[in-house]
C-alpha cells in the first residue's frame, strides 16, 4: 500500500518533471530543426535555389513524377487511403506486403520516389506524408548509403511525427498496426546508433559535413532520444497501466488511470515499445543497471505483449540478456538466452518469409555466441540442445574457450564478445565545433566503446581463469592435501592455490532470479532482482590444510521431454479433430486400406521396443 | 528479501534521493550537486548506494562540462567494498569518455590513479588480499590514501568485510597466520577481530562456525517442475473437456 501510494507520489513528481522537460529540453531538441541555424540555412538556401530554377524544376518534377511506375502510384494512393481509414488490415497488407514486393521491384538500388513528388497522389496529407518518409529514409538506412543530409532529414521526420504525436491537441485519431509502431521506434533508435557511430569517425569527414556537424547542436543527441521514449512512456502512463493489470483493477479503473492518452492502442503500444527501447539505449551507452531497472515493469514471459511483434521479443531477450552478462549473471543471462533461442528454433518453421527473418537470425546466431560465453564462464545443464546448435555455430571458439591456460582462451572470448555484443556508441559527439579541440581528439585515438567494454569483460574473465583448471582436479578426488594440490598447478604455491580456491567458491555462487516470474506481491519483482544461488555441482571446503570435495549430481530429467510431447500430440490431436471428416466416396476403401497401415506401424514399434528391453 | 534488495535500494537511501533516482529527474544536470553531496554523505558514514552514484556517472556521461574528478574517484573507491559485486565495473563502464580537462592549474588525478584503483581491484577480485594491502600501503598509492580513502570512514574494515565474505563460505578452519595476511592485521588483533563474527580461535587456527556454504554435502538434484510449465496441458485438458461435455 504505501508502495502504490509512494509510486503514485514519485509520478506525480515526473509529471511535472515531464512538464518541465517539455519546456525545457524538449523544445530545444524539437524545435532545433525548424529555429536553430542549420536548417534554416539549408532551407532557405533550398529556396532560393528553388524560386532561381523553378521552372526548370518544374519539369524536371514532372518529369520525374511521370517516371514514377503506375503500379506504384495506385500503391500510394491505396495506402493513403488506408491509413485515412484507419483500416488496420489493409494498412498491414501495404506495409508489410506492397511496400516489400515493390521495393524488390522497383528501388532494390534506389531511394522511393521523395515525399515531395509523390504529395499530389495522397492531397498533400502531411501526416501521411511523415509516415511516407519514415519508411522512405529506413529503406536508405537499410539497402543504400545514407549521407549526411538523409541521417539530418530522418532526424527531423522523426522530430516531427513524436511532435505530432504527443504536441497535437489531445491524442491523435490514427491507428497503425503494432508491427509498424515497433519498427518505428526500433528505426529510431537505429538511426540514432548508426549516426553515433558514423560522427565518431573523424578521419573520413569532408569539410562540409565537418561544418554540419559543428552546427549540429541537438541533432540524434542522448537527451533528445530519450526525452521522445520518456515523453512517450509519460504520455501513455504505460508504466501506471501495467501496474493496474497487474493489481487486477477493473476496466474502469485502468482507463481512469491511464488518462485519454493512455487508453489509445496507439499510445499504449509506443509507451511499451518506449520502455524496451529504452533498455537498448542504456545498453547502447553501458548503463546495464538503468537498463534493467527502466524494464522493472515489464514483464518477460510467454504472455507478455512484447511477444505479439517478434522482432521486439527477440530484441528485448538479447539486450536483457546482455545486461545480465555485464552484471555477471552469467545463469541469468543462459536462461534468457535459451528461452528465446528456443522460440526462435520453434518459430523458424513458420516465419521463413517475414520481411524481418533474416535480420532475426543474426541475432540469434550472436546470441548462440554470447550463450556459448556464459556457459564457459558459468556451465549449466539447462539446455543440451542450444549447446548443441551453438557448438555448431561456434564450435571453434567453444573448444578455444575451454583451454586450460587462460592467455590462450582470451583471443576466443574476444571473437565471440565483439562479434556479438551490441553496437556500443560513445554519449557525446567530438569536439567538431573547437578544431583546436578536434586535432586533438583525432591525435588521441580514443578507445572506441566497444573495445572499453571488451576490456572490462577480459578482465572478468581472467579473474576466474584458473577455475575451470581447478575444478578439473578437484573432480579427482574426494579430500586432498592443500600443499599437493597446488603441486598440480603450474607456478602456484599453497598460498596462490588457497587464493584460486576462494575465486572457485565466489565463482560458484552467483547473483541469479530463483525463479522467471516475479513472486507473489514481492515489492521488486523487476529483472534486477536476484538471491545468491549455487551454480556448479562441485562444491568443496578448506579445512586447515585439507581440501574436502563433494559433488552433487542431477537426476535425470524427463519433465520438459514429456511435456513437450504431451503439447505436440495435444496439437496433432487438436488437428485430426478440427480436419474434415473423409468424404464417404467409395464406402469400404479407406478403411481398407487404413488397418494395415496402422497395424504395420504398431507392428514395427513393438519389434523395436522388443529389441531395446532386450 | 532477495540478496539485491539491499543493494538496489539501500535502507539509507533518503526518499529525495530515491525520486530522484527513480524518475526522469535524474537526467537534469542541475541535479549533480545533491547526488554528490549524497556521494559525500556516504563516504563519511560509510554508507553506500551504487546507484545514486551510478547516477552521478550518467549525468557526467551526458555532460562532460559537470565531470569532477575528484568524485569519479571517490565513486570507484566506494564501489571497491561492494566486490564480488560487479559494481566497479559497472562505474567503470560509464567512464569511457573522459573529457580532457581544461583547466591545468590542477591537473586531473584520475589518469593515474585509474590503473592503480583497477589493479587493486582486480586483486580483490581474485582474491589476491596480501597482494591487495602491499599495493595499497604502498608508496605508489599515497596520494590515493592521502586524498581519498582517509576520507573515506571505515574503507578498510570494508575491506576486510570483503575478504571475511569469501573466508567465510570457503573455509572451516584457516590459520591465524594466514588470515592475518588476509585482513592486515597482526595476529594478535585478528582474534578480537573474529570475535565479533562469532568465529573462535583454537591455538594456531580459526575455526569458522558451520553456515550454509562451508557445510557440504553431496547431494543429488532433483528435477523440480514448475506449476507454469504444465498450464498449456492443464489448460487444453480443461478446454477439451468442456468441449465434450457441452
Amino acid at each position: 500500500m504505501t508502495d502504490s501510494s509512494q509510486q503514485r507520489m514519485m509520478w506525480a513528481n515526473d509529471a511535472e518533471i515531464d512538464e518541465e522537460l517539455h519546456e525545457v529540453d524538449m523544445n530545444i531538441a524539437m524545435g532545433s530543426y525548424g529555429q536553430e541555424g542549420m536548417y534554416e540555412d539549408v532551407q532557405s538556401r533550398i529556396d532560393n535555389v528553388a524560386l532561381a530554377a523553378s521552372m526548370q524544376q518544374q519539369m524536371e518534377q514532372q518529369a520525374a513524377f511521370a517516371s514514377i511506375p503506375d503500379v506504384v502510384k495506385r500503391f500510394i494512393v491505396h495506402f493513403h487511403q488506408a491509413v485515412v481509414n484507419n483500416n488496420l488490415e489493409q494498412i498491414t497488407a501495404a506495409y508489410e506486403g506492397g511496400w516489400n514486393r515493390l521495393t524488390e521491384k522497383y528501388y532494390a538500388k534506389t531511394e522511393w520516389p521523395e515525399a515531395e513528388l509523390i504529395a499530389p497522389l495522397v492531397n498533400d496529407d502531411p501526416i501521411f506524408l511523415i509516415l511516407y518518409r519514415e519508411l522512405y529514409y529506413r529503406h536508405v538506412y537499410s539497402r543504400l548509403n545514407p549521407d549526411i543530409d538523409d541521417r539530418f532529414h530522418s532526424y527531423e521526420n522523426s522530430c516531427e511525427l513524436f511532435n505530432y504525436l504527443l504536441n497535437s491537441d489531445g491524442p491523435v485519431t490514427h491507428e497503425l498496426p503494432e508491427q509498424w509502431l515497433w519498427d518505428i521506434l526500433d528505426e529510431f533508435i537505429y538511426q540514432f546508433q548508426s549516426f553515433s557511430v558514423w560522427r565518431s569517425k573523424v578521419k573520413s569527414k569532408n569539410e562540409d559535413e565537418l561544418v554540419l556537424l559543428a552546427d549540429g547542436g541537438q541533432v540524434w543527441s542522448c537527451y533528445s532520444v530519450l526525452n521522445v521514449l520518456y515523453s512517450l512512456i509519460q504520455k501513455s502512463r504505460i508504466n501506471e497501466y501495467i501496474v493496474a493489470t497487474r493489481e487486477g483493477k477493473s476496466e474502469e479503473e485502468i482507463t481512469e488511470i491511464v488518462g485519454e492518452y493512455g487508453q489509445k492502442p496507439l499510445y499504449r503500444m509506443l509507451g511499451y515499445f518506449s520502455i524496451i527501447c529504452l533498455l537498448r539505449v542504456h545498453v547502447l551507452l553501458g548503463d546495464f543497471t538503468l537498463a534493467l531497472k527502466v524494464m522493472e515493469n515489464v514483464e518477460l514471459s510467454q504472455k507478455a505483449p512484447l511477444t505479439r511483434v517478434t522482432a521486439c521479443h527477440v530484441s528485448t531477450y538479447y539486450y536483457v540478456g546482455f545486461c545480465y552478462m555485464a552484471l555477471r549473471r552469467y545463469p541469468d543471462a543462459t536462461r534468457i538466452f535459451v528461452s528465446i533461442l528456443n522460440f526462435i528454433s520453434r518459430m523458424r518453421r513458420y516465419h521463413t518469409r517475414s520481411y524481418q527473418y533474416d535480420q532475426i537470425n543474426k541475432t540469434a546466431d550472436r546470441m548462440y555466441a554470447l550463450f556459448a560465453i556464459c556457459h564457459a564462464l558459468s556451465p549449466s545443464r539447462l539446455d543440451d540442445n542450444i549447446v548443441n546448435i551453438a557448438k555448431e555455430k561456434h564450435g571453434e571458439q567453444i573448444s578455444r574457450m575451454s583451454r586450460s591456460s587462460i592467455e590462450d582462451a582470451i583471443p576466443a572470448f574476444e571473437e565471440l564478445f565483439i562479434y556479438a555484443c551490441p553496437k556500443f556508441i560513445a554519449a557525446n559527439a567530438p569536439p567538431f565545433e573547437d578544431p583546436e579541440a578536434l586535432a586533438a581528439y583525432f591525435q588521441e585515438q580514443t578507445i572506441e566503446p566497444a573495445q572499453r567494454h571488451l576490456a572490462l569483460f577480459l578482465s572478468d574473465v581472467r579473474g576466474q581463469g584458473s577455475v575451470p583448471t581447478l575444478r578439473s582436479f578437484l573432480k579427482l578426488y574426494t579430500s586432498i592435501d592443500a600443499s599437493k594440490l597446488a603441486g598440480f598447478l603450474e607456478d602456484a604455491d599453497e598460498e596462490d592455490m588457497v587464493q584460486q580456491m576462494m575465486v572457485l567458491k565466489q565463482c560458484s555462487r552467483r547473483i541469479g532470479r530463483v525463479s522467471i516470474a516475479p513472486t507473489e506481491g514481492s515489492k521488486n519483482g523487476g529483472l534486477l532482482e536476484g538471491d545468491i544461488i549455487t551454480t556448479s555441482d562441485l562444491d568443496f571446503v578448506i579445512d586447515g590444510n585439507m581440501v574436502h570435495v563433494v559433488e552433487a549430481t542431477v537426476g535425470r530429467r524427463y519433465a520438459g521431454w514429456f511435456i513437450r510431447n504431451a503439447e505436440h500430440t495435444q496439437r496433432v490431436l487438436d488437428q485430426i479433430r478440427d480436419s474434415p471428416l473423409p468424404k464417404a466416396k467409395a464406402p469400404g476403401a479407406p478403411p481398407a486400406s487404413a488397418p494395415p497401415d496402422s497395424s504395420g506401424s504398431t507392428s514395427s514399434k513393438k519389434v523395436a521396443w522388443g529389441k531395446a528391453s532386450a | 528479501m532477495a540478496a539485491t534488495a539491499e543493494w538496489e535500494t539501500p535502507s539509507t537511501r533518503p526518499d529525495e534521493i530515491e525520486n530522484l533516482v527513480s524518475g526522469v529527474d535524474r537526467y537534469n544536470p542541475s541535479n549533480v550537486s545533491i547526488l554528490e553531496d549524497y556521494l559525500y554523505h556516504q563516504t563519511r558514514s560509510n554508507e553506500y548506494d551504487c546507484f545514486a552514484n551510478l547516477a552521478i556517472l550518467k549525468l557526467y556521461q551526458f555532460n562532460p562540462q559537470l565531470y569532477n574528478p575528484d568524485v569519479v574517484v571517490n565513486v570507484l573507491v566506494k564501489a571497491l567494498t561492494a566486490i564480488p559485486f560487479p559494481d566497479f565495473n559497472l562505474c567503470f563502464a560509464l567512464l569511457g569518455e573522459r573529457p580532457t580537462l581544461n583547466n591545468q592549474d590542477e591537473p586531473d588525478p584520475v589518469p593515474t590513479l585509474l590503473p592503480l584503483l583497477t589493479t587493486l581491484h582486480s586483486h580483490l577480485l581474485q582474491c589476491r588480499y596480501p597482494k591487495f594491502w602491499a599495493l595499497f600501503k604502498s608508496s605508489e598509492c599515497e596520494s590515493l590514501r592521502d586524498n581519498y580513502t582517509v576520507e573515506c570512514a571505515g574503507f578498510e574494515d570494508s575491506i576486510r568485510e570483503v575478504v571475511i565474505k569469501s573466508v567465510r563460505p570457503a573455509f572451516k578452519k584457516i590459520s591465524v597466520e594466514r588470515l592475518s595476511t588476509y585482513l592486515d592485521l597482526p595476529a594478535a588483533e585478528v582474534a578480537t577481530y573474529v570475535e565479533k563474527l562469532d568465529w573462535k580461535v583454537e591455538g594456531q587456527d580459526v575455526i569458522i562456525p558451520p553456515n550454509q556454504e562451508n557445510h557440504i554435502e553431496a547431494t543429488v538434484v532433483r528435477e523440480n517442475v514448475q506449476f507454469s510449465q504444465l498450464s498449456k496441458i492443464i489448460g487444453h485438458a480443461a478446454k477439451t473437456s468442456a468441449i465434450a461435455t457441452a
